[in-house]
């Protein structure tokens, strides 16, 4: 059985159709689900997490991609998402790629190894050294953030890609959990909607951690660092959309619902600031 | 021998945890569980992150931030010392205590404002 996909960018359209994808698999019967890619003229290469997040929802045995351009074609398969679905892989000569990955939500360790793998000498020369480790901080907190929280049983998925001509990377981390929607009503036994959760989310110090522990942090050094950088957030979580980029930072509410949590961070390659601190914190100065 | 006197007892998280990575919320409550039992003996101690490649707040979460949870502020205070951390790693550490103490002083704060938000329309 068929099903279209039209033209996957990041932005809300991009996780609006990816969400209608994932609910139009309540529909759908049968053992092979055929991937239309006719309509699609541009698929973001990082989209592809959400994407498999998407197909999650389809209890299927196989997956094919039917009509696909040829510039998609090499873009997923560079990145080793069509040969999730049986595509023979192209190798990444321009190292460009930070390719498609599932974790199962306990393998923090086998995603360090990954960045280790793919972030060293991967055409990002002009990266300070103090913005690497806050890309990298900001991506484990991303990821532990999605293995605590997410239920997601089939995992997390990632998906990254430079574009050197314009200083970006983008790195999408997903899931095909409950949702930050859901993890917040569990805790409060309320109704709160999907963006009212992302906002909640967002703030300092909040957490839905039921171990009476703190927490609450990661999202918002996020949020800070990327502001600092000129770069892009955009999370995705149910039937909610926010962008923090620049002085704008909508939120939107999708048609349809996306099946878990995604968050894209872009960040711009060609910061130069040193982000170690120049003066000293003494331990004494802390506690 | 009263407290002031006594050896400080160095943990290092690096040896502790078997890695250099310091991301996750298990491995914070490893290093917490063996910093808490320390101090609840009136030991000094001194978590040592020398040779630990990458820290996150989540798990300093576990690690420190839960202490204040265990201990008042002055026994937090005066029983432990953190070494071998950069500068921004120590400002991190700086808004994961500052982030405990508000917590362990007002944990359902934040649940009753927003226990009351019913705006579902999805």
């Amino acid at each position: 059985m068929l099903k279209k996909i039209g033209s996957i960018e990041s932005n809300a359209y991009g996780f609006n159709a990816l969400a209608l994808l994932a609910e139009s698999s309540k529909t759908f019967s049968g053992d092979m689900l055929a991937l239309d890619f006719q309509e699609c003229t541009t698929f973001d290469a990082n989209m592809a997490a959400p994407l498999y997040a998407s197909l999650t929802c389809y209890n299927v045995e196989k997956v094919q991609a039917v009509n696909i351009r040829h510039d998609i074609r090499v873009v997923l398969t560079k990145n080793g998402f069509l040969g999730e679905l049986g595509f023979r892989n192209i190798s990444d000569s321009d190292q460009t790629i930070l390719p498609f990955r599932r974790f199962k939500r306990n393998e923090g360790l086998s995603f360090a190894n990954y960045l280790s793998q793919y972030m060293r000498g991967r055409g990002i020369p002009r990266m300070s050294a103090g913005l690497t480790k806050r890309f990298l901080q900001s991506l484990f907190e991303i990821f532990q953030n999605a293995a605590m929280h997410s239920n997601s049983q089939s995992g997390i998925f990632v998906c990254g890609q430079l574009s050197p001509a314009m200083n970006k990377l983008d790195f999408s981390i997903a899931d095909a959990g409950i949702g930050i929607r859901d993890s917040v009503r569990k805790h409060f036994n309320n109704t709160i909607n999907s963006c009212s959760a992302i906002k909640w989310a967002l703030e300092e110090g909040h957490t839905t951690k039921t171990n009476n522990q703190p927490g609450g942090l990661g999202l918002k050094l996020l949020k800070d660092f990327i502001r600092i950088n000129q770069g892009k957030i955009q999370i995705t979580s149910r039937y909610g959309f926010h962008e923090i980029s620049g002085k704008v930072e909508p939120f939107y509410k999708l048609d349809y619902d996306f099946p878990g949590t995604c968050v894209n961070i872009e960040i711009n390659t060609d910061d130069t600031r040193n982000y170690a601190l120049k003066s000293e914190i003494k331990s004494s100065d802390i506690f | 021998m009263n407290e002031q006197t006594m050896p400080a007892v160095r943990l290092k998280a690096a040896e502790i945890l078997g890695n250099d990575l310091c991301i996750s919320s298990e491995d914070g409550q490893t290093l917490f569980e063996a910093t808490a039992s320390l101090i609840s003996e009136g030991k000094q101690v001194i978590v040592s992150f020398e040779g630990v490649s990458m820290l996150i707040s989540l798990f300093l979460n576990a690690a420190i931030g839960q202490l204040y949870g265990q201990f008042t502020e002055n026994q937090v205070r005066s029983h432990l010392l953190v070494e071998g951390l950069a500068p921004d790693d120590m400002e991190l550490l700086r808004g994961v205590v500052e982030n405990a103490k508000k917590y362990y002083s007002r944990p359902k704060e934040y649940d009753k404002a927003w226990a009351v938000e019913g705006d579902d329309e999805e």
